[in-house]
């Protein structure tokens, strides 16, 4: 029997699902359905260097769903199975944290070159604030769970075999 | 002209009926209710998948780039109702069937979960071909 499920797993899945799923989905829906998502800077046409930095910007930010469907579909699979207190919670939360700090890091460099992280910048400009604030979510959130997982029951918990698998050392024969 | 978010829904429900029948011949799950794969194929496929995610993310004229998005959405949509199904609905259950060869009941509701995620993809597709089909504009 594997171990049961503290408040902290049931925390620990919520955000899994809620954040790495549920927010992932919801934010880029409304980055292609509303400029909820943009910075300020990319509705100013009259300035070229802010004409030309918007253009690599939306580049470089339309790059992110492909990516981003690894996050939300590995942490989504990582809440299915603790919740179901299965030892693939840990497999797939390691995949989705991995992922979600390597993608947070990509971000923050990019940000961190074009000088997005200006104080006055971000002062001013809500978009870019609320991307600075994913960003550090994204790489707290993705050391948390690597930690939490990684001392976490479920990984030296087995799961049964299943037949991609093939049979194991210890497994008892079959009729 | 039939506008395009009929034609996601109405796409939505013949791949949710292919996707019943095919389940049916194959014996891969059984519901607990006859009315069940009704309300999953109007409900999960039709209003939720096709109308919900298809015609919401991509029922834009430009589909370029948001494919991932579809596939994703649909994707984490389909986990939350197998999830929901796995561990406290109960409204269907696996047979003993292996589906490519997965044998356990929580990893066939984590791959079917997965797979719902071309559900959307699929609809939009097949909602275009349907929107833009001489018979629907008469």
């Amino acid at each position: 029997m594997n171990p049961a499920l503290s408040r902290t797993d049931k925390i620990h899945a919520a955000i899994l699902a809620a954040g790495g799923g549920g927010l992932v989905c919801a934010y880029w829906i409304a980055f292609f359905r509303s400029d909820l998502t943009l910075p300020k800077f990319v509705h100013d046409m009259t300035n070229p260097a802010l004409v030309r930095l918007t253009t690599v910007y939306l580049g470089f930010e339309s790059a992110f769903p492909l990516a981003d469907l690894l996050i939300a579909v590995t942490a989504s699979l990582a809440a299915f199975y603790l919740v179901g207190r299965d030892a693939k919670a840990v497999l797939f939360g390691l995949i989705a944290s991995g992922a979600l700090g390597f993608l947070g890091f990509i971000d923050i460099s990019f940000n961190l070159l074009h000088g997005l992280y200006a104080p006055a910048l971000l002062l001013k400009d809500g978009g870019l604030l609320m991307e600075a604030m994913i960003n550090v979510t994204c790489v707290s959130g993705a050391i948390w769970s690597i930690w939490r997982l990684w001392g976490h029951p479920l990984r030296r918990a087995e799961d049964r075999p299943s037949r991609l698998m093939g049979p194991r050392e210890n497994d008892p024969p079959t009729a | 002209m039939l506008s395009l978010a009929f034609a996601c829904f109405l796409a939505a429900l013949a791949i949710g009926t292919c996707v019943e029948v095919v389940a049916r011949f194959l014996n891969l799950w059984t519901y607990r209710s006859p009315l069940y794969p009704l309300i999953n194929v109007v409900l999960i496929f039709g209003l939720v998948q096709g109308f919900g995610v298809g015609w919401v993310i991509g029922g834009r004229e430009a589909l370029r780039g948001v494919f991932p998005v579809l596939f994703m959405v649909g994707a984490v949509l389909g986990l939350l109702t197998e999830g929901l199904n796995e561990y406290w609905l109960h409204a269907w259950s696996w047979s003993d069937r292996p589906i490519l060869g997965i044998r356990r009941s929580i990893d066939k509701s984590a791959f079917i979960g997965v797979a719902w995620g071309f559900a959307p993809l699929l609809t939009v597709f097949l909602a275009r071909l349907i929107a833009a089909t001489p018979a629907a504009g008469a």
